[in-house]
């Protein structure tokens, strides 16, 4: 009886031929915006800055995944709206983003072929990079001082991304490598 | 290996590295244009107009819950809350009358030396949102807006003294830059003496301080600091700060007072946006007379 219920009914994880079929449109890109989305939860005020940028991961993710969804444009239209979000001066988040998106992209052959755990050792200086991009380009752009305590964020964010990206691997269906 | 639906066969776009120069510049073009000019607020509104809902709709269980908490109290708080809250009422209508009286009498010695009119205020009451994750300045979202009437550069104050000021306008919600950012200063009146200052903010949540000070100004421990109006921007009396300690000048030829601010900044959620209504005073008309000829060599 229980192996009929799974001829039709749709599996939860996916599994054998559905591993093969890519991550649809909407799926990626609804999971963007739902990094977004945890973006705007309601953080305690007291601890703003550490919170991890989850629309970077999310984007960072799909960029390493597929690059034709998640690139350079929509990195720089991401950026703007984080911008907006935290409401510092508008491109300052965009250019971190298209940098971030820019640096996974070209090294995306070596990173797709890790696992989560390996990712995250080589992305830890993005996330922190970003941060620091921001903090920087910030008092270039006439803020008096920056909060360096904000770099945290991007280390959390280097601890969050091997859960994220293991239960994302695992959701959406990433096809494993034989080696792994 | 199955070709990915997206990936078109043959590929004909810039390479990575010259997009990514394209985006980058075009980012601090933008970053430019909206730290010079106010040409990208209309873009800023609308995606906000768009954010609030989202943020508004993820912060509602948070307030629920802590609603829901707020009914659990015993009958005995609220009896000991309202004992005081009458205690309380009772001693600021008797400052209330003592203050009518004295308005009265301020407002017939000023007709009498022919000053102008103290400036009227009136206020918006607001909550507080939350606070911007901003890593530069210190700033908090409000839930009134433009479409409330407010008007960038109002005071924000709350029940014990000045919060901030006004420094940017969304459709439904408003930043305000609190008292205690660093780029933030208010013209204040030492209460004791009359001694005007200015009192700016340090960045840190509790200290505010009075940069270069006269290494001899009468300013100690203790003395409070009200604002004195002659900005247009504050009202003059809102309680603004209280001094710690002053540091006697070192490495500088200026002394600095460390003050506490008054107001609850970035403590209550409560505030009220003041609609100062300036009066300007008239130019008096120019007496036509003869003009000073041969003053100039």
């Amino acid at each position: 009886m229980s192996r009929g219920g799974e001829k039709t009914g749709k599996a939860f994880l996916p599994k054998g031929e559905a591993v093969v079929e890519p991550p649809s449109r909407t799926l990626v890109w609804g999971l963007i915006a739902f990094g977004l989305v945890l973006n705007l939860m309601p953080w305690p005020d007291g601890l703003l800055w550490l919170v991890p940028d989850f629309a970077l991961m999310m984007l960072l993710y799909w960029g390493i995944r597929m690059p034709r969804l998640a690139g350079l444009g929509l990195a720089f239209a991401l950026g703007l709206v984080v911008d907006v979000e935290r409401s510092l001066h508008l491109g300052l988040n965009a250019l971190a983003f298209t940098a971030a998106a820019f640096v996974v992209l070209s090294l995306r052959r070596r990173l797709e072929k890790f696992d989560a755990l390996r990712q995250t050792l080589q992305l830890a200086p993005v996330f922190v990079g970003k941060e620091a991009l921001v903090l920087t380009l910030g008092l270039w752009f006439g803020h008096g001082e920056s909060d360096w305590r904000w770099l945290a964020g991007g280390i959390l964010a280097a601890l969050v991304w091997v859960p994220l990206a293991w239960s994302l691997d695992r959701l959406t269906g990433r096809p494993v490598e034989p080696g792994e | 290996m199955s070709r990915t639906p997206q990936a078109p066969l043959f590929v004909r776009e810039m390479g990575l590295p010259a997009r990514f120069g394209m985006y980058a510049l075009l980012s601090l073009l933008i970053a430019l244009v909206d730290t010079r000019y106010d040409a990208l607020e209309g873009a800023r509104s609308s995606v906000n107009m768009v954010l609030h809902p989202v943020r508004a709709a993820l912060a509602a269980p948070w307030d629920w819950f802590r609603e829901v908490g707020g009914f659990f109290v015993t009958h005995g708080e609220l009896q000991a809350e309202n004992l005081r809250l009458s205690e309380e009422r009772s001693r600021l209508l008797i400052l209330q009358q003592d203050r009518q009286a004295l308005a009265v009498e301020n407002a017939r010695l000023r007709n009498l030396l022919s000053l102008p009119e103290r400036p009227g205020v009136v206020g918006v009451a607001a909550e507080i949102l939350t606070m911007a994750a901003d890593p530069f300045s210190r700033k908090v979202i409000i839930n009134r807006g433009q479409t409330h009437g407010l008007v960038a550069g109002q005071p924000v104050i709350d029940g014990a003294g000045l919060v901030g000021q006004v420094t940017r306008l969304y459709p439904l919600t408003a930043e305000v830059t609190l008292l205690t950012d660093r780029d933030q200063g208010a013209p204040v009146l030492n209460m004791r003496n009359g001694l005007r200052v200015l009192v700016s903010g340090t960045g840190s949540d509790n200290l505010l301080e009075v940069r270069f000070l006269d290494m001899h100004a009468d300013i100690k421990a203790g003395d409070l600091l009200y604002t004195s109006g002659i900005d247009g921007v504050y009202p003059a009396g809102i309680p603004v700060a209280e001094v710690v300690r002053t540091d006697p000048p070192r490495h500088t030829p200026f002394a600095k007072a460390v003050c506490r601010p008054i107001g609850g900044v970035g403590r209550f959620r409560q505030v009220v946006v003041l609609n100062v209504q300036t009066s300007v005073p008239a130019v008096p008309a120019r007496q036509p007379g003869p003009r000073p000829t041969g003053a100039r060599p």
